[in-house]
């Protein structure tokens, strides 16, 4: 098992090459940023110029490649562009841990993800908990009560959200539950945000902010989860060992959450497994909406000011974690399953 | 232990840790439990000034005993929905609006611009002039008399050496600053003593009111004492903490705190030589989606935002949402694509330029889709005193489009609803950004235009490709489109342009020229050159009256909407003005009722 994983890692590395090669050149493609710099008129041709030299954009797109991989420490730059470089390069390079600074924020590539993290973390994690223990729940109760007219119900209720696009579904329960509840005198929740400025950032108040983001990212999750849950607990259910157990007269709790459960679970940790990954890219549209503070919308904002150290950071980070939790979903195949051996 | 227990402990412990370190910065952003005493209000203006250029610096608010609070007051804070973060802080490497426009905040200017557009000083005791000695008789040199008591946040007085080492840092070739825009036309800048500044140009700089250390294209001063040690450590402030984080200010208020895409705050400056702000503290929430900064707005649980759509208006009103418009410059119109080479020939004929203008219902696009809250724009400078009064925007005329397009021989020869001269049907490309009003505009243009004959290709790109150079063929330098949509204001108040200017044309040996139309007018060129150096405002308002016309009458650019800036106050706001050139210039003397 050591020698797979050793030699699945050692694979990663030209793929994460290949994909480094791949993405920096779509990056090359994703517009100016020196257009208008965020700003509302675009930069004025002397400064462009100027800029374009002393952050290096002006080099061939190859040679930005090569300065992003292993850095320009080696080189020199004409940086008060009298034509001669006398100005020695400082950055190292990602292969020597340097991730390079962003062209918007002028900050370390690494502390501005870093930053992001674990709002994105906070968020997605009770989201997935959310969309587990619920899609658990609705897809065990479904397989067990097949047809039934609660097993009807919540499969059309499930698919109702499933069809529904995130944003809208975001801005109706912001509506809902924040704008109207406020105008019929109800209890509401908060719009935007982490917190209530005057209260300040507590624990309680970063929770209470969480719920409209948190429900708005489950509710798409636990259709397609419960679905799949109720799908293999039916095939379990239908199994020989369950009849055993069931003909032993094992309690049904026992032989539902021990027996059946125990085995439906195996394709459920692989679902899990390759999405876990995606919970550092964040999500995009939930934390725009509700102004999270997370990696998506970091991407976003980034990916708009064509700012490529920090997009590439950000894909490059997603890229290995999907890689790594391809590995671990394989060992844990192992692990639950004796049957699976690797070579 | 089993596996199923084990799965979830690990992931309650995840939940539990993230939120932990979401939450861990807390005590930083707790409110005092003691709030402060609260001070008497700074005085409260509730009149424009009467005069069109207040010269005189306000005056200092002397010290007051406050009263002892019976009992501990709220603390007044003002929640400001941001949809766009600042990039950074420092005003040497931002162009973002949404940091120039708080500077009033934080940063200080050598003077400011109040709701009527009329200069207000801030660090200077007076406004140059030739009379107080402050413009000299060549109109080369401008000198700067700073007031007396003006101090940092820290307690440290503002000088000239301040100013010395502001424009040194936007000059260093160390530093990739921003924009080097005018300091790059001044031959020195020298500080015979603490209080004086003295600024030498090449040549009469026009718009030094606009641009030198103050309005909405210019920069606020940087402390030196904290980042001149920086500079000769590094060979470089661009990665200074204070860009970040600049806890030493001048402003009314002073940063507090900013995490990286969810807020930022801002307190009061105890310091500060007008007298400690009646509010306790300006906290930005940053969230970018307009639809959820209306929804924060509406339930109140934002006070003031900014840039939202027309459309967003009245439904901010019925929340009791107070609207204030204020005009910035910024004027949406077509530039013509008239470049010798890459233009449309059609669009060389001033008939087919002015067919357009007359074909399209803009009266009625400002009334449907603007809901009626702006007017037809008739040049790139409307509301500004630098436009001819006598221009009145071109009527919508269907019949006398067509008209026109027949005297210069397009018309339907074919009978396919498209006007046509020696076989070439008149299709014109017409592109804009993705910002959805330009896009609705695209559509009710291409219905209008199609009525008279013409057809349009419409395109749309995002704003950063839209606006890329001519080096990275943007489709706004590459001369690819025959009529591109947008609006620009640089150095507002001053009417400068360089988009119109020929040293601006993109091209190979050009490639990040500004200059979008491609024109490369003689005539206009000579006026432009000609204003650029004139510093009496009246001769130069002259020289713009001919420039304003001679565009119009050659429909070189045609005006869709005037576009000022939309702000919304909640209704506890109090004492809030907006300048169009720096919107919240008035910031320290606004309140909440309670």
């Amino acid at each position: 098992m050591t020698r797979y994983i050793i030699r699945r890692l050692l694979q990663a590395i030209p793929l994460l090459l290949l994909i480094s090669i791949v993405l920096f050149a779509l990056m090359q493609n994703m517009g100016d940023p020196l257009a208008t710099m965020g700003g509302r008129k675009v930069t004025r041709s002397e400064d462009r110029i100027r800029l374009a030299r002393q952050l290096g954009l002006d080099k061939p797109a190859y040679v930005q490649y090569i300065y992003w991989l292993i850095g320009n420490d080696w080189a020199k730059t004409d940086m008060d562009g009298d034509g001669v470089a006398e100005t020695p390069g400082v950055r190292k390079g990602v292969l020597r841990g340097d991730w390079g600074v962003s062209l918007v924020t002028r900050k370390p590539v690494t502390e501005v993800i870093g930053e992001r993290l674990p709002n994105t973390l906070l968020l997605m994690l009770a989201a997935e908990a959310v969309i587990i223990i619920v899609a658990l729940l609705i897809g065990i109760y479904s397989a067990l009560n097949q047809y039934s007219a609660a097993d009807n119900i919540l499969t059309g209720v499930t698919f109702f959200f499933y069809s529904m696009p995130v944003f809208f579904f975001a801005l109706g329960a912001m509506y809902i539950f924040s704008v109207n509840f406020k105008k019929m005198g109800l209890p509401y929740l908060p719009t935007v945000g982490m917190f209530e400025p005057e209260v300040g950032q507590t624990p309680a108040q970063v929770a209470w902010h969480m719920i409209l983001p948190v429900a708005t990212l489950s509710f798409g999750f636990i259709a397609g989860y419960s679905r799949y849950i109720r799908s293999t607990m039916l095939e379990a259910m239908g199994q020989d060992y369950v009849r055993t157990a069931k003909s032993k007269g094992l309690p049904r709790p026992q032989v539902v959450y021990v027996h059946a459960l125990k085995n439906a679970a195996l394709p459920i940790v692989t679902i899990v497994a390759l999405d876990l990954p995606f919970l550092l890219g964040g999500a995009i549209v939930t934390e725009r909406i509700f102004g999270w503070p997370g990696t998506g919308r970091l991407f976003l904002d980034h990916v708009s000011r064509s700012d490529t150290p920090v997009v590439m950071g950000i894909l490059m980070m997603i890229a290995a974690a999907v890689i790594i939790f391809q590995i671990i979903a394989d060992v844990a195949y192992a692990w639950l399953d004796p049957r699976i051996r690797y070579k | 232990m089993s596996k199923r227990n084990t799965i979830f402990i690990w992931l309650s412990v995840l939940v539990v840790a993230s939120m932990l370190l979401a939450a861990c910065g807390g005590a930083a952003t707790q409110p005092p439990a003691e709030p402060p005493a609260e001070q008497p209000p700074a005085e409260q203006p509730t009149e424009a000034p009467a005069v069109e250029q207040p010269t005189e610096a306000p005056p200092v608010e002397e010290p007051t005993a406050a009263p002892p609070p019976e009992e501990p007051a709220e603390r007044k804070v003002v929640t400001l929905i941001w949809t766009q973060e600042f990039d950074t802080l420092d005003p040497l490497y931002t162009q973002m609006w949404f940091v120039s426009a708080i500077y009033p905040i934080y940063a200080c200017q050598a003077w400011e611009f109040d709701d009527q557009n009329n200069t207000v000083p801030k660090l200077v005791a007076e406004m140059p002039s030739e009379t107080n000695g402050g413009i000299s008789e060549d109109s080369r040199t401008i000198t700067f008399m700073l007031r007396d008591d003006i101090v940092w946040s820290d307690g440290t007085p503002i000088t000239s050496a301040d100013f010395k080492f502001t424009y040194d840092m936007l000059m260093a070739d160390g530093n990739a600053v921003a924009s080097r825009s005018p300091y790059d036309l001044i031959t020195s800048l020298e500080t015979p003593d603490d209080q004086t500044v003295v600024i030498t140009f090449e040549e009469p700089y026009a718009p030094w009111q606009s641009s030198l250390f103050a309005g909405a294209g210019g920069i606020s001063i940087v402390p030196a004492h904290v980042l001149q040690p920086v500079f000769d450590a590094e060979g470089t402030i661009d990665t200074a903490e204070w860009n970040r984080a600049p806890t030493v200010g001048c402003g009314p208020f002073v940063f507090e705190e900013w995490e990286s895409g969810s807020f930022a705050r801002f307190v009061a400056n105890e310091n500060y030589w007008l007298g400690r702000p009646a509010i306790d503290e300006m906290f930005f929430q940053f969230v970018p989606d307009d639809a959820s900064m209306i929804a924060a707005l509406v339930a109140g649980d934002g006070d003031v935002g900014t840039f939202f759509a027309y459309s967003d208006v009245p439904q901010l009103e019925e929340a009791g949402v107070t609207i204030l418009n204020s005009f910035s410059g910024f004027n949406e119109g077509w530039y013509i694509n008239m470049h010798p080479e890459k233009g449309n020939p059609a669009l060389k004929d001033v008939n087919v330029r002015k067919a357009l203008a007359l074909a399209f219902n803009r009266e009625k696009l400002v009334q449907d889709l603007l809901l009626g809250l702006t007017g037809v724009a008739a040049t790139d400078w409307d509301n500004s005193p630098w436009v001819d009064p006598s221009i009145e925007p071109y009527p919508y005329d269907p019949e006398g489009a067509i008209a026109l397009l027949e005297q210069s021989g397009w018309v339907d020869t074919n009978g396919d609803g498209t006007v046509d001269k020696d076989g070439v049907e008149l299709v014109l490309s017409y592109g804009t950004t993705n910002r959805e009003v330009r896009q609705d505009t695209q559509a009710v243009a291409q219905q209008d235009l199609a009525a008279v004959g013409i057809g349009t290709d419409l395109q749309s790109f995002d704003a950063d490709l839209f606006f890329s150079s001519y080096a990275d063929d943007g489709p706004s330098a590459n001369f690819s489109l025959d009529i591109i949509e947008y609006s620009d204001s640089p150095n507002f108040p001053d009417p400068d342009a360089s988009v119109w200017r020929c040293g601006e044309v993109p091209s190979d040996e050009n490639p990040a020229g500004v200059n979008t139309t491609g024109l490369c007018d003689e005539k206009l060129e000579e006026l432009f050159a000609k204003q650029e150096s004139q510093v009496d405002f009246a001769e130069r308002q002259q020289t713009f009256y001919e420039i304003t016309r001679y565009i119009f009458d050659n429909a070189y650019w045609i005006g869709l909407w005037e576009d000022p800036d939309l702000f919304g106050f909640s209704d506890r706001m109090l004492n809030v003005k907006i300048s169009g050139a720096t919107p919240l210039y008035n910031v320290f003397e606004w309140d909440v009722s309670q």
